[in-house]
């Protein structure tokens, strides 16, 4: 319950901030999306490891901060060498977003059953 | 060890929320604020060929805009040309105007009063003839004189006289200047040198005030002036017979 009202409370703070913030210079601009896409992804890997039970707090944030970075630094290499490297860091994120995606989806579907199917058999069992 | 564990994990989970959603916004309102897109798209080669063809199409132009200043140029020279070539007309027409007497002039020079005079003088007896009219002789040697004296333009009760002037008499009584009937004070203004206009009046004996005041009696003075005004010509000057040879 804590973890969700600290989750909440830290999105609120952060469109607060964000909206008011001075605006990024526009050269950086490029590497900042593809860093926020690399940090979505770590999020929903975090979620989907949650949901196994078997979430590592260092893991979670070292695949935050860690990504964003390496993203940045591959989208600078790719600048440097004319090749649009980040291409591949966007298929690559994107597609473990849809797979983590998909995972918490089937997850809370099971889920949803499993529950729909706990109480026919609670009907069942009253009515026999 | 659970309570700071769940409570690490509560926080962390916070500050990851706090810094994602804050860096996402700030990326929205800046692609808000700059149309990024098509810039993004060029990559360097491309746009140095843009650049390239950019630097040759300005060269072009400058080369058009110089071709047509300096065609400016030789318009203006030209036009200036044509402007001396105006004014040197223009000078020299307005001389010739002068000349004729075809503009308005001021000068130093002389003012000839005549007047009618009705009373003799005292010495004439009553059988004497006296006749102290100015006739239309007297107006002609006058000017006469005048140009003799170099005047350079004369006036007689401010009617232009020019080559073309004609002073008539009509029936002995009137003096008629180009039509127009003048009448008594007869102011003749000449425009010269005021020493030798006087003078050229003055002579004793030969001059026309001499002759004029003293062999006839009449009434006549020769005043200097400086600043003399005499109206243009503002006939008609147009010629039938006259041709060029």
């Amino acid at each position: 319950m804590g973890l969700l009202i600290a989750i909440v409370v830290g999105c609120v703070l952060g469109l607060i901030f964000g909206i008011n913030a001075p605006i990024i210079p526009y050269t950086y601009s490029g590497y900042l999306a593809i860093a926020i896409v690399a940090a979505l992804d770590s999020v929903f890997g975090g979620i989907t490891s949650v949901l196994n039970k078997k979430f590592d707090m260092k893991i979670f944030v070292s695949g935050f901060f860690g990504n964003a970075i390496l993203s940045i630094l591959l989208t600078y290499l790719g600048e440097k060498l004319n090749v649009d490297i980040y291409l591949a860091a966007i298929v690559v994120f994107v597609g473990r977003m849809f797979t983590n995606l998909s995972i918490i989806r089937r997850y809370y579907i099971d889920k949803w059953s499993q529950k729909k199917q706990e109480k026919e058999d609670e009907n069942k069992q009253k009515t026999v | 060890m659970n309570l700071k564990g769940k409570w690490t994990i509560t926080v962390v989970m916070g500050i990851v929320c706090f810094v994602l959603i804050a860096v996402m916004f700030m990326q929205f309102k800046t692609v808000n604020q700059t149309d990024i897109t098509s810039i993004e798209i060029m990559r360097e080669s491309e746009l140095r060929s843009e650049l390239a063809s950019w630097k040759s199409k300005y060269e072009d132009v400058q080369e058009k805009v110089e071709e047509n200043n300096e065609r400016i140029e030789e318009y203006k020279q030209g036009t200036e040309d044509n402007v001396k070539a105006t004014q040197l007309l223009e000078e020299e027409l307005n001389q010739a105007k002068t000349s004729l007497g075809l503009t308005d002039v001021v000068g130093e020079g002389v003012v000839v009063t005549l007047e009618d005079n009705d009373t003799p003088p005292d010495y004439y007896s009553e059988d004497d003839v006296y006749d102290g009219r100015i006739n239309v002789y007297d107006i002609l040697q006058l000017i006469n004189e005048l140009k003799l004296a170099g005047a350079e333009a004369i006036s007689i009760n401010d009617i232009r006289v020019v080559d073309k002037t004609d002073i008539a008499w009509v029936m002995d009584t009137y003096i008629v200047v180009d039509g127009v009937r003048i009448s008594s004070p007869y102011v003749v203004k000449a425009i010269g040198n005021q020493t030798a206009l006087e003078s050229g009046l003055m002579q004793k004996d030969s001059g026309y005030m001499d002759k004029i005041i003293n062999a006839e009696d009449k009434k006549a003075t020769v005043q200097r002036e400086n600043e003399i005004e005499i109206y243009k010509y503002d006939k008609d000057w147009d010629t039938k017979y006259i041709q060029e040879n």
